[in-house]
C-alpha cells in the first residue's frame, strides 16, 4: 500500500511537470502577442516592444519556464540578498533587496540614481544611491530592483533613451532600465505568479474560482452519481422489460441533448417562463453562492440531464454482462434471494466500469465546464482558463492548469482504491 | 467682426434669423446656441422666438425621448434608495485618459466627470463648466469652472487639476486617443491657465467641436495627484465611490454623500444608493434580465432586442446613433490602390438587404460615407443602389475581367457575420470571390489596422467632423492618424474638413459636407451599409433613465418607482 501510494505521488509528479511544459511551451508559441491585449490598440510598436521587455519576455522560453517553477530571486545577478516584504496597505507582496539589513529599491531620475529605503510603515525615504556603479567592460553597470517588483539593469550615463511603464502609462525615459527581470518565488514555492490580464496575483482571482467550481462540480458528484447507479442498475437487472426500456430510451434522449440546448431550455423554462428559479448565476458578491444557493439549481440540472444517462447506460451494460454469467445463475439456481445476490455478487463486480467512468468525469467537472459555466454566467474554472488561453495570460493558465491535474491524478487514485476495495483480486500492482 | 449683443456669440444671431426663416430645425438651433456658450435655457426663449411654425419637425426622431423621459421623472414623486445591476463585459482599467472601450468608461463615469455633456438629445451642455465662450472665430475658447465642486476626496476642483489632466492627455506616452482629437492644441502652450477657475484655448486652427471633444470618453477629469491607476486611486467628482472592481467579475459603486447636484427634490443626487456591474456572458445577461437578477444590460445586440423587446416589466429605449460597421480597404494595398475596385465592391452593398438580414431592419440606410443623417450638418444625398453589372464592369476595367479573390476580415461579435455572409453574396455576381476570415473579437482588434479587407464596427461621434478627423487624415508629417484604418489621405478632402471644422454656420457647413461626402462616396475607402439603432433596455421600474447613442449609463438622476 505505501509502495503503491508512493508510486502514485511519483507519477503526479512527472505528469504535472510534462503537462505544465507542453503548456508553457504551446502557450508561448500560440498564445499570440499579449502586449497588443494589454496596452490596447493604439499603442504604438515601440510601447509594445517596452512592455515585451519588462514583461521579461524577451527571456528565453526555458528561462521563463524555469523561473515560474523555481522562481528566480536567488539566481539573478542582483549582488543583495531579495527579500520578500507584505504591503499591509495593498496586501500584496513587494520584493526588496536587503542592503545591510535594510530594504531598498532604486529607481533612476534625470540621470541619477536614488535608493528607496523600505521603513517599518510602508513608508519609503529617498536618498541619492551613492557609488553602486560596477565597472562591465566600457559601461558602468547596476544591477538593482525596481518598484514594479523585477531586477532591473541601469547603465550609467549611456544616453540611450527607453520606455518605460510607469503608473501614469507609458514615458519615455533617459538612462531607464536596459533589461528586467520579473521576480518570482516559483510554482513549487507557492507563487502562482502574476496575471497578465488582471495584473493582479493568480491567486486572487483563482481561488474564489476555484471554490465555486469546486461547489458545483461536488454537487453535481453527489446529485449525479448516486441517481445514475441507481437507475443503470435498476434497467440493468430488468433487462428487456419496460422499465428497462424507459431508462434507456429517457437516458439516450437526455445525453444526446446538447447541454447548451437542454440548459437554455430549463432556462425559458423555469427561469422566465414559471419563474421558479434563478434563471443564471449573478454573484453580485464573492459570497453569493451561499447566500442564494437556488442559483445553482439550473446548472445542476443542466449537468444531470447531460451526465446521469450516460453513465446509466454504462453501468446497465456492465450489468447486464454480470447477470448473464455463470455464477449469477448459479446464485439464483441454488436458491439465493434475488436482492441478495444483486447487491452481494453481481453489484460489486458490475461497478468496475462505471467508475472508471464516473473518475474521469470528475475531472470534466472540475475544468471542463465551459459551456454550461458561459450559458449560466457561473463564474467557474472553466471559463477562467477558456479566457486566459485566449488572452496568453500563461501565469494564469498554467495555475489552472495544475489544480485540474492535481484533481485528475486524486481522482485516479480513488478509482484505484475503489477497484481494490470492490475487487480484492486487483492489488496494488 | 458683428458686435455681440447681450454678450452673445454673435453667430447665435444668425442662427436664429435662420431659425426664422426656416433654414435649420429648432434641434440644430438649440446645438449650435448651446455649443457656442448660450446656457439652455436662453436657447430654449430664443428658439421660442424663432418660431415653432418655420420649423421642421420631422427629423426630431427617437433621440429626444431619452430627455422627456428625465423631465417627466422631475415631477414630484421621485423616491430616493435602492439600487441597480447591470450586466457589461469588465476589462482591466488603468489610466482613463487611455480607456478605448465605453464599458471602461462607463466605470469611470460614475466616480468621475467630464467637463461637458452631450445629452441623449445630442445636444453639448457645460457641465464641470458653469460655460464657454468662444471667439468669432472659434479659435479661442475660455472655459469657466464651476465654484465650489469637491472631488471624493475632499479636494476643491481647481484649474490646477484640469491642467493637470489636459496635461495627461497632450503627453504622447501616456497614449491618449484625445490627443488626435484635440489636434488643434499644440501642446500645453496651447492651454492658458487664467485664474483657478478658468482656463483658456489657443487653437491652431479655428474649431466648432471644443465642447463636444471634452465629453469624448478618454476625457475624465482627474484630480492634480492622480498617480496613473484609477482603480488604486479612484478620486473624481461624481456621484458615486468606487467599492469593488474585479476584472472579469464585478464592480460595485456607493452613492456619494457630499455630491455637488441637487436632485428636484432638493437633496444632494443621486437617487440610487447602489451601482453593480456584472461581467457575466452576452446570453446570460438576456437570460438575467428576464429573471429579474439584473436591472439593465449594456449595449443589447439586435438580437437580444429581438428577445426582449416584448417582454413585459422591460422597457425599451431606441436611439438613432452615428454607430456603423464601415466595409473598410486600405488603399496602400493591393488590389484596393485602385479606386475602381473599391468602387466595385461598393457597389456590391444591397443596403436594404444588409440591413434586413444583419440589424433586423432596425436603422437607417446609409452612403458610403462617414457621416451619419443625426449629424448636425449631414448633407442629404441618393442611397446607392445595389449595381453588381455595374461593379463587374468597373472590375474589368480595372484589369479584373475575370473576378479576384479576397479575404473579408471581421469579428464574430454583433452583426459583422451577417453583413459579411450577406456581402459574400451579392459581391459574387460582380466577380468578387470574398474567403470570409471571422475570429472571435480579440482577435480583430488585434490587426484591425493592419488588415486590407474588413469590417471595422466604428461607435458614435456627435458630430461628424469629429470622426472624419479622427479616421481620415493624416498627421503634420503626412502619417495616417493612428486611428486611419484604411491610410486614405487626400489632399482636398482634408482642405474641406479643416474648413468645416471651422465653419460655424450649419448651412454653409452644410454645403461643405456635401462636398466631403461626394469625395469620399467618389474615392472613398469604404462601403457603409446602415447606421445602427440602439436600445437601453431596462426594468420598468426604473425612472430618469437615458438611452444614449454611445451607450453611456448616466445614472446621476435615475430612481426606481417601486420603493
Amino acid at each position: 500500500m505505501v509502495r503503491f501510494l508512493i508510486r502514485s505521488f511519483a507519477s503526479t509528479v512527472v505528469t504535472m511537470l510534462l503537462v505544465s511544459m507542453v503548456l508553457f511551451f504551446l502557450v508561448d508559441v500560440g498564445g499570440g502577442d499579449v502586449t497588443v491585449k494589454i496596452l490596447g490598440i493604439q499603442a504604438t510598436p515601440e510601447q509594445r516592444e517596452s512592455l515585451h521587455k519588462q514583461l521579461g519576455l524577451d527571456q528565453s522560453t526555458i528561462t521563463r519556464y524555469a523561473t515560474w517553477l523555481i522562481g528566480n530571486d536567488w539566481w539573478v545577478p542582483v549582488e543583495y540578498p531579495i527579500i520578500s516584504v507584505t504591503n499591509a496597505k495593498t496586501g500584496e507582496n513587494e520584493y526588496w533587496a536587503d542592503v545591510n539589513g535594510q530594504p531598498t529599491r532604486w529607481a533612476m531620475e534625470d540621470g541619477e540614481l536614488f535608493a528607496f529605503q523600505h521603513q517599518a510603515d510602508d513608508s519609503t525615504v529617498k536618498e541619492l544611491a551613492g557609488d553602486v556603479w560596477q565597472k562591465d567592460g566600457e559601461q558602468e553597470i547596476f544591477w538593482g530592483l525596481n518598484n514594479a517588483n523585477s531586477a532591473v539593469k541601469w547603465v550609467r550615463g549611456s544616453g540611450v533613451s527607453v520606455f518605460i511603464r510607469t503608473a501614469a502609462g507609458i514615458r519615455e525615459v533617459k538612462d531607464g532600465p536596459t533589461q528586467y527581470i520579473p521576480l518570482s518565488k516559483g510554482m513549487l514555492r507557492g507563487d502562482l505568479g502574476r496575471s497578465m490580464q488582471t495584473r493582479r496575483p493568480v491567486a486572487v482571482t483563482l481561488w474564489p474560482r476555484v471554490r465555486n467550481t469546486a461547489i458545483l462540480a461536488f454537487a453535481a458528484f453527489l446529485l449525479i452519481m448516486p441517481l445514475a447507479l441507481f437507475l443503470g442498475i435498476i434497467a440493468g437487472i430488468s433487462e428487456g422489460r419496460p422499465i428497462d426500456r424507459f431508462i434507456s430510451v429517457t437516458s439516450l434522449a437526455a445525453t444526446a441533448t446538447p447541454e447548451f440546448v437542454s440548459g437554455i431550455f430549463l432556462i425559458l423554462v423555469l427561469g422566465i417562463w414559471l419563474k421558479l428559479v434563478p434563471p443564471v448565476a449573478v454573484f453580485l458578491t464573492d459570497d453569493a453562492i451561499f447566500q442564494n444557493p437556488e442559483m445553482l439549481i439550473l446548472p445542476l440540472l443542466t449537468l444531470t440531464l447531460i451526465e446521469v444517462g450516460y453513465i446509466a447506460r454504462m453501468t446497465r451494460a456492465s450489468m447486464v454482462e454480470v447477470m448473464g454469467t455463470a455464477y449469477i445463475r448459479t446464485a439464483v439456481i441454488k436458491g439465493m434471494p434475488f436482492s441478495r445476490v444483486v447487491i452481494r455478487h453481481a453489484i460489486r463486480n458490475a461497478l468496475m466500469a462505471p467508475i472508471t467512468v464516473i473518475m474521469l468525469h470528475v475531472n470534466w467537472l472540475v475544468g471542463g465546464l465551459v459551456v454550461v459555466e458561459a450559458i449560466f454566467g457561473y463564474p467557474g474554472l472553466g471559463n477562467y482558463i477558456y479566457d486566459a488561453a485566449i488572452f496568453g495570460d500563461f501565469s494564469a493558465v498554467l495555475a489552472a492548469a495544475m489544480i485540474t491535474v492535481i484533481i485528475a491524478v486524486v481522482t485516479r487514485l480513488l478509482g484505484d482504491l475503489a477497484y481494490t476495495f470492490l475487487n480484492p483480486r486487483i492489488r496494488y500492482s | 467682426m458683428k458686435k455681440r449683443k447681450n454678450g452673445l456669440h454673435p453667430a447665435i444671431w444668425d442662427m436664429q434669423s435662420s431659425l426664422r426663416k426656416g433654414n435649420m430645425n429648432r434641434r440644430d438651433f438649440m446645438r449650435f446656441a448651446t455649443l457656442l456658450g448660450a446656457s439652455a435655457a436662453t436657447a430654449t426663449i430664443m428658439s421660442a422666438c424663432g418660431g415653432d411654425t418655420a420649423a421642421p419637425s420631422g427629423s426630431e426622431g427617437a433621440s429626444s425621448t431619452g430627455s422627456e423621459a428625465t423631465e417627466s421623472g422631475a415631477t414630484g414623486s421621485i423616491k430616493r434608495g435602492g439600487s441597480w445591476t447591470s450586466a457589461m463585459e469588465l476589462q482591466a482599467i488603468d489610466h482613463p485618459a487611455r480607456l478605448s472601450w465605453t464599458q471602461g468608461a462607463n466605470i469611470v463615469r460614475q466616480v468621475s466627470e467630464y467637463l461637458t455633456e452631450t445629452g441623449a438629445d445630442n445636444i453639448t451642455r457645460p457641465y464641470l463648466l458653469e460655460r464657454w465662450e468662444a471667439n468669432d472665430d472659434v479659435t479661442e475658447w475660455t472655459l469657466y469652472l464651476k465654484k465650489g465642486i469637491n472631488f471624493n476626496n475632499g479636494q476643491e476642483l481647481q484649474a490646477d487639476d484640469v491642467m493637470f489632466t489636459i496635461g495627461e492627455w497632450l503627453n504622447e506616452d501616456v497614449g491618449s486617443s484625445m490627443l488626435g482629437l484635440l489636434s488643434y492644441l499644440d501642446g500645453m502652450q496651447s492651454v492658458e491657465k487664467v485664474d483657478d477657475y478658468t482656463i483658456k484655448f489657443h487653437l491652431s486652427a479655428g474649431n466648432i467641436g471644443v465642447p463636444e471633444h471634452l465629453f469624448h470618453y478618454p476625457g475624465i477629469i482627474l484630480p492634480r495627484d492622480f498617480g496613473g491607476d484609477f482603480i488604486k486611486q479612484p478620486v473624481g467628482t461624481g456621484p458615486f465611490t468606487l467599492e469593488e472592481y474585479a476584472e472579469g467579475e464585478r464592480a460595485r459603486f456607493k452613492r456619494r454623500e457630499d455630491y455637488w447636484r441637487n436632485g428636484a427634490d432638493g437633496k444632494s443626487l443621486p437617487y440610487l444608493d447602489e451601482l453593480t456591474y456584472i461581467s457575466i456572458d452576452r446570453d446570460a445577461s438576456v437570460a438575467a434580465i428576464q429573471g429579474g437578477q439584473v436591472d439593465s444590460l449594456f449595449q443589447p445586440r439586435p438580437s437580444d432586442w429581438q428577445a426582449l423587446k416584448d417582454v413585459p416589466g422591460l422597457t425599451v429605449r431606441p436611439v438613432s446613433t452615428a454607430q456603423c460597421y464601415v466595409t473598410r480597404m486600405r488603399v496602400d494595398l493591393e488590389p484596393w490602390t485602385d479606386v475602381r475596385v473599391r468602387n466595385a465592391l461598393k457597389m456590391c452593398h444591397d443596403r436594404e438587404k444588409i440591413l434586413q438580414l444583419a440589424y433586423f431592419g432596425e436603422g437607417d440606410l446609409s452612403i458610403d460615407a462617414h457621416v451619419a443623417p443625426v449629424h448636425p450638418a449631414y448633407c442629404e444625398q441618393p442611397i446607392p443602389k445595389y449595381d453588381p453589372e455595374g461593379a463587374k464592369a468597373l472590375l474589368a476595367e480595372a484589369g479584373y475581367p475575370d473576378g479576384l479573390t479576397v479575404t473579408l476580415v471581421t469579428k464574430n461579435d454583433e452583426a459583422e457575420p451577417a453583413i459579411a455572409q450577406a456581402l459574400k453574396e451579392m459581391a459574387a455576381p460582380a466577380g468578387f470571390d470574398l474567403q470570409l476570415d471571422i475570429t472571435e473579437p480579440g482577435g480583430y482588434w488585434e490587426r484591425w489596422a493592419d488588415v486590407d479587407l474588413g469590417v471595422t464596427a466604428w461607435s458614435h461621434r456627435p458630430l461628424g467632423t469629429m470622426v472624419l478627423a479622427l479616421g481620415y487624415i493624416a498627421d503634420e508629417e503626412g502619417v495616417p492618424v493612428p486611428w486611419n484604418e484604411t491610410r486614405w489621405v487626400d489632399e482636398e478632402f482634408s482642405t474641406k474638413l479643416r474648413e468645416a471644422e471651422a465653419t460655424l454656420d450649419v448651412e454653409a457647413r452644410r454645403k461643405i459636407f456635401c462636398e466631403l461626402e461626394t469625395i469620399m462616396q467618389e474615392r472613398g475607402p469604404i462601403g457603409n451599409a446602415f447606421w445602427k439603432k440602439m436600445w437601453n433596455i431596462t426594468r420598468s421600474n426604473f425612472e430618469g433613465v437615458q438611452s444614449h447613442p454611445t451607450s453611456y449609463d448616466l445614472m446621476t438622476e435615475v430612481w426606481r418607482n417601486d420603493l
